[in-house]
């Protein structure tokens, strides 16, 4: 597993593209250094050689012509930095085995090995040295010792010099996949607040000609969805609008039926149209609806009365716990959210609780609860969506799923920075929890 | 009923003007039917009825207008029940500023409509005779309380809203309605309820105690709410209205 992200490099665009850029500047550097210096070395090792062949055969000769006893006098006078005389047979050895030296050798044979007979060998040491062993005209033996410097020293700066390119490169890849990068981000951005509500952040459509680009076809993509998003929700609204006129006239009519089952009957059934005309209307105006006002309300008199009418309609909700201080809150869409809840936990196992009370000086939560059935845990969330049907239906949940009623309180409960979540209760049964943050 | 109920309904649509015809006709009322304003002011001119009975969505002149205009003219003594669309929150606060009485919201069932429109007619039968029926403002003051008649909730003195359940409120309604009355059971039943079922007198204390809850106010030396034994109970406090938003 660690092996194989490793393998694999980095997770980020951003790194990868940073790694890529300063790997080939860098090797790219490296290269242009090492051919200078090779170019330079060569350009040295020919320089030295010529000297040397020119200024050794001008030594030997006029070593040649000055009187024996005078030589020892002229050897410092014509010793340099990598090389110096010696009178006498030196010492012995293999013939020169380094490129260097090898070509020392030939150098200097070529240059008085037609005048004396020269033998070259190299000097077994730690560093490279070399000797050539001639003999003088008047017999006496004359050794050339070399220690060839292979390279010229580095001036100091270099190192300095070369780091500060390092940060210099390093730095402009990061720039420069920074630039490239960062729309990435501002895109994902824009792309992730287009929620529900439809109020995503545009993106700007300047930058370079591909970033703008990009920013105006996301832009015009975000209201296109918002379009649709609101073509979608017309068309609900109409539809649920338009249907009220005849269900009321069947309303009516059932009302005066003489046969008193099938008018229970009828009645079941266009309640239940009913039902879904009025979330489909409310799921409409919640959606681009007018924000309700924030107001200071009692929240335990808000509760009492909504189990109240409850009760009064014949309906078994019980109410435990209270909040105790007002709250500023939106009471008609906290009512909706709470009557939402409620009826689902009617429809599914024919009672409701609410429980309420303060979580933290800032956070109050308020929860409706009941013995039914629960809904699968992969499925806690997706039951949001509109006219969402679980895979295994509930009991009691016949014929509209679970229609707009979650929806539309999810919906509200996001309008007021509240957060609604479910969960399956110990012991069974279903657990909607509604915390609101509570600005005094 | 002790008198027959003359209705009149204003609906564009002719099957439900119809079909409600039909059904508070059968339960004894006399009804006309006017599919716009037009009609309307012409039968009112030739037989004012006891209650208007009016649709909000009409062709032309609509229901807010006509309601309006009867507030403002010769017949604003007949009471009016507005006929909304579903849910229009906006439409039934306009609607019950504009002078209504009350609304139903469609689809509603017929039973419905005939226990608000005779619960409506019991209380204006409750007003004395001569006496023009005032228009409620949408604020009443009394004691540290203020009511909003539109909203249908209590405003406490420091500006916090209080909500108060559909029952709650019907039944402070007719209390601040009916200030230094005493009020029997029945007749509380009778005002608060709309249809006349089996007798709940218990259903009234329950609600009494509830609404002192509400206001803050202890059973044993209550401000508001006074009980009189063996009588039923008599609003104490003051009741003024407030005119205007806030």
């Amino acid at each position: 597993m660690k092996v194989s992200s490793l393998l694999k490099g980095p997770r980020t665009l951003f790194l990868r593209l940073t790694l890529i850029f300063f790997a080939g500047l860098v090797a790219a550097q490296y290269l242009t250094f090492y051919a200078t210096m090779a170019e330079r070395n060569d350009v040295q090792t020919t320089f030295m050689i010529s000297n040397i062949q020119r200024e050794i055969s001008t030594a030997v000769a006029l070593l040649d012509r000055v009187p024996a006893a005078e030589r020892p006098d002229w050897l410092p006078r014509l010793a340099r930095r990598n090389y110096g005389f010696i009178l006498g047979p030196g010492v012995s050895g293999e013939a020169p085995d380094q490129k260097l030296s090898a070509e020392i050798g030939t150098a200097i044979e070529q240059s008085i090995g037609q005048r004396y007979p020269v033998v070259v060998n190299a000097v077994p040491g730690p560093t490279e040295h070399l000797q050539a062993h001639l003999k003088l005209s008047d017999g006496a033996p004359l050794t050339i010792d070399i220690r060839p410097l292979a390279k010229m020293p580095l001036s100091s700066w270099l190192p300095l010099v070369l780091s500060v390119q390092f940060v210099l490169l390093a730095v402009c890849s990061w720039f420069a996949v920074s630039i490239a990068t960062r729309p990435l981000n501002q895109l994902a951005h824009a792309a992730e607040t287009l929620g529900p509500d439809m109020t995503a952040t545009r993106l700007r459509e300047s930058g370079p000609s591909e970033v703008a680009r990009a920013a105006k076809a996301f832009n015009a993509m975000q209201d296109r969805i918002r379009m649709y998003m609101k073509e979608r929700i017309q068309i609900l609204a109409a539809i649920s609008h338009d249907l009220q006129t005849p269900i009321t006239r069947m309303r009516i009519r059932t009302d005066l039926l003489d046969d008193e089952t099938e008018r229970g009957r009828f009645q079941q059934d266009l309640r239940e149209m009913e039902s879904l005309v009025r979330e489909g209307v409310a799921y409409g105006r919640t959606l681009h609806g007018a924000a309700e006002v924030p107001r200071r309300i009692d929240p335990d008199a808000l509760l009492e009365s909504l189990v109240g009418d409850y009760e009064d309609a014949g309906a078994k909700v019980t109410l435990s716990g209270s909040i105790g201080a007002p709250i500023v809150t939106r009471p008609v869409a906290l009512r909706r959210i709470l009557a939402n809840l409620l009826d689902n936990a009617i429809k599914f196992s024919g009672a409701g609780e609410l429980t309420t009370g303060v979580l933290t000086d800032a956070r109050v939560a308020i929860s409706v609860l009941d013995r039914g059935p629960g809904i699968p845990a992969d499925q806690l969330e997706a039951v949001f969506q509109p006219f969402f049907r679980l895979d295994t239906p509930r009991e009691g949940g016949a014929a509209g799923g679970n229609g707009l009623g979650l929806a539309i309180a999810r919906q509200l409960a996001l309008a007021m920075n509240a957060t609604l979540e479910l969960k399956n209760r110990a012991g069974g049964g279903l657990e909607a929890r509604l915390i609101l943050e509570k600005p005094v | 009923m002790e008198k027959v109920e003359h209705v009149l309904i204003v609906d564009d649509d002719r099957d439900i003007r119809e079909l409600i015809a039909t059904y508070l006709q059968k339960n004894g009322a006399r009804v006309s039917k006017a599919s716009g304003g037009r009609e309307m002011w012409a039968l009112l001119a030739s037989e004012p009825p006891d209650i208007i009975v009016l649709d909000i969505t009409l062709p032309g002149e609509n229901g807010l207008a006509l309601c309006r205009e009867l507030r403002a003219g010769q017949w604003r003594t007949i009471p009016i029940l507005m006929l909304t669309a579903l849910g229009d929150e906006t439409d039934r606060v306009v609607g019950l500023e504009v002078g209504a009485d009350d609304y139903l919201v469609k689809p509603f069932a017929v039973r419905e409509l005939l226990a608000r429109i005779r619960a409506i007619l019991r209380r204006a039968r409750m007003v004395p005779a001569g006496f023009e029926r005032a228009e409620t403002p949408q604020f009443l003051l009394f004691g540290d309380w203020k009511l909003d008649t539109v909203g249908r909730h209590l405003i406490d003195c420091e500006g916090t809203m209080v909500a108060l359940s559909g029952a709650e409120y019907r039944l402070l309604r007719v209390f601040v309605d009916h200030p230094q009355r005493v009020l029997t059971r029945d007749q509380l039943l009778n005002l608060t309820q709309g249809r006349q079922t089996e007798p709940f007198d218990r259903s009234i204390d329950l609600l009494v105690s509830r609404l002192r809850q509400r206001l803050k106010d202890g059973a044993k030396d209550p401000r508001y709410i006074k009980t009189l034994r063996n009588e039923g109970y008599v609003f104490s406090a003051a009741v003024s209205p407030q005119e205007g938003n806030q």
